[in-house]
């Protein structure tokens, strides 16, 4: 229901928004604040960390080292995926950093930066449940409402069962007790979800993806300014091998979910 | 049961990330609902006055528009508040505040009808003798009708506001960060604590909503009105 609405308003709206008002990197510049929607519950991209109470992770520290480039405090809006683009368009964030897969679809409502992560879709079951691909069709698979993986699922396996819930660790206590037989997302945020599980041992992350994702920040529609500007924030981060070192914190060998890069910004 | 969770996470679920972040948990359900009671409980009773004092087509346009606010939900209104009109009108309201405007404007309507109701359960002898003592109609209401009246509304205010502090969680749609958002992020980052996690916060609820109710009662007890402890 929210989820309808959300899109409607996005929707009915955005063309009212109209495009040109003042540039947005200038605003930036002039309130001194950079306003960046994160994620709150989907480790190791954006989290509540225990201690400091604050909202850390991957796509918070690309959001730290971009406010530091402007020269700018650093506002960090919590979100959910069905909140990002209604955030972006109703002005109340200037940038999403969380885990926003680019497609043409949202294309057409935000400006998206160059790629600086590359996931495929994977599952959670547990073990000895979901062997292959093939068996998709004939599952209950839990889903992140506003998510490309409901929308990717629903295109190549129609007749599989879906149920949406409001985010990640939503879907993972539906299948914990039995309500879905898999839970579908990005491959690192279910192994940085499953790293997080005290019974982790019963459960797998089957050895096959159904999709491609390519990973970037979420910008208002039409500032091209800002755009250009993050995406050579990007390659910058990238040429001084701070990309990776962010990276290496979250997915190196010596973190709780470990994971081979094999993604560089300016690959796509 | 593991009840390590609630006590490694206290000061997060009572206060939030404060001091180093805004105001949260159980501090903010707090002023929220104090926010919005008092402003619910003073438009009630304008709107609820002006009912009683107005006659044929500005009453029918009043319950109209209490009557909307009546009609839609919570979660609607604060999520349309949040993300419409900045989108239409250019209009930027803060988190906070859309939910203490959403939850009053509700709150105020359905109580405008409680006051109503309890200025019309007097018997029109009393205006009729207020009349007679040469009290103006806005005079009878002030001196003879809302002293008397108000007391039998008292209950009806107490029941909004408790619903109101309970409303105050779907704050969670637009991430404000009140108790129970507060309490999803911890259980989403400890996964296997959410009985441990809810029953807690139920337990929260269940203080702030019956201190309101024993402090409505001492209150009504003091000042010698109708409403008597249970």
């Amino acid at each position: 229901m929210i989820k309808k609405f959300r899109l409607a308003a996005v929707i009915a709206l955005s063309a009212l928004a109209g495009v040109a008002h003042a540039d947005r990197l200038d605003d930036i510049q002039k309130t001194g604040v950079l306003r960046v929607a994160a994620f709150d519950s989907n480790p190791p991209f954006g989290f509540v960390d225990p201690q400091s109470k604050q909202i850390s992770g991957l796509d918070v520290d690309y959001a730290k080292e971009l406010a530091a480039k402007l020269g700018v405090k650093l506002e960090l809006v919590p979100t959910n995926p069905a909140n990002r683009i209604p955030l972006l368009a109703a002005n109340k964030v200037d940038i999403v950093l969380a885990n926003f897969t680019i497609t043409e679809e949202r294309a057409k409502q935000v400006n998206f930066s160059i790629p600086y992560f590359a996931s495929g879709q994977q599952f959670i079951a547990k073990k000895g449940v979901l062997k292959s691909a093939d068996q998709l069709g004939s599952l209950r698979i839990g889903v992140d409402k506003g998510t490309t993986n409901e929308i990717v699922l629903r295109e190549k396996y129609p007749t599989a069962t879906l149920v949406a819930y409001d985010d990640t660790p939503f879907a993972f206590t539906a299948l914990r007790n039995g309500n879905v037989q898999a839970i579908t997302q990005d491959g690192p945020k279910l192994i940085g979800l499953l790293a997080n599980v005290p019974d982790k041992q019963n459960y797998e992350i089957p050895p096959f993806s159904i999709s491609d994702d390519l990973i970037g920040a979420g910008l208002p529609k039409g500032e091209t300014r800002l755009t250009e500007y993050v995406n050579d924030f990007l390659r910058e981060l990238e040429a001084s091998g701070k990309a990776q070192q962010i990276y290496d914190r979250w997915f190196g060998p010596d973190t709780k979910t470990p994971l081979t890069r094999i993604f560089r910004i300016g690959d796509k | 049961m593991d009840f390590s969770v609630i006590t490694n996470n206290l000061s997060y679920f009572l206060l939030g990330a404060w001091p180093h972040g805004p105001l949260g948990g159980a501090a903010l359900t707090l002023v929220l609902s104090v926010c919005s009671a008092l402003a619910s409980g003073v438009l009630g009773l304008v709107f609820g006055v002006a009912l009683a004092m107005t006659h044929g087509a500005a009453h029918q346009a009043l319950v109209l528009f209490l009557g909307f606010f009546r009609a839609i939900p919570v979660l609607m209104l604060i999520f349309w508040t949040y993300f419409l009109l900045p989108i239409v009108f250019g209009f930027n309201v803060p988190g906070v505040g859309t939910v203490i405007v959403a939850l009053s404007l509700i709150g105020g309507s359905y109580l405008a009808h409680s006051v109503y109701a309890g200025i019309r359960s007097l018997p029109p002898g009393q205006w009729q003798a207020a009349a007679a003592l040469g009290l103006g109609r806005v005079q009878a209401l002030r001196y003879v009708i809302l002293p008397q009246a108000l007391p039998i509304m008292l209950p009806s205010f107490l029941n909004q506001w408790i619903a109101l502090i309970k409303d105050s969680s779907l704050a969670y749609v637009i991430g404000v960060g009140e108790l129970s958002f507060v309490a999803t992020q911890v259980s989403n980052r400890e996964m296997v604590y959410p009985t441990e996690i809810f029953l807690f916060v139920a337990l929260l609820y269940f203080l702030i909503c019956s201190s309101l109710e024993l402090g409505a009662g001492a209150i009504a007890r003091r000042y010698g009105t109708a409403a008597k402890p249970t």
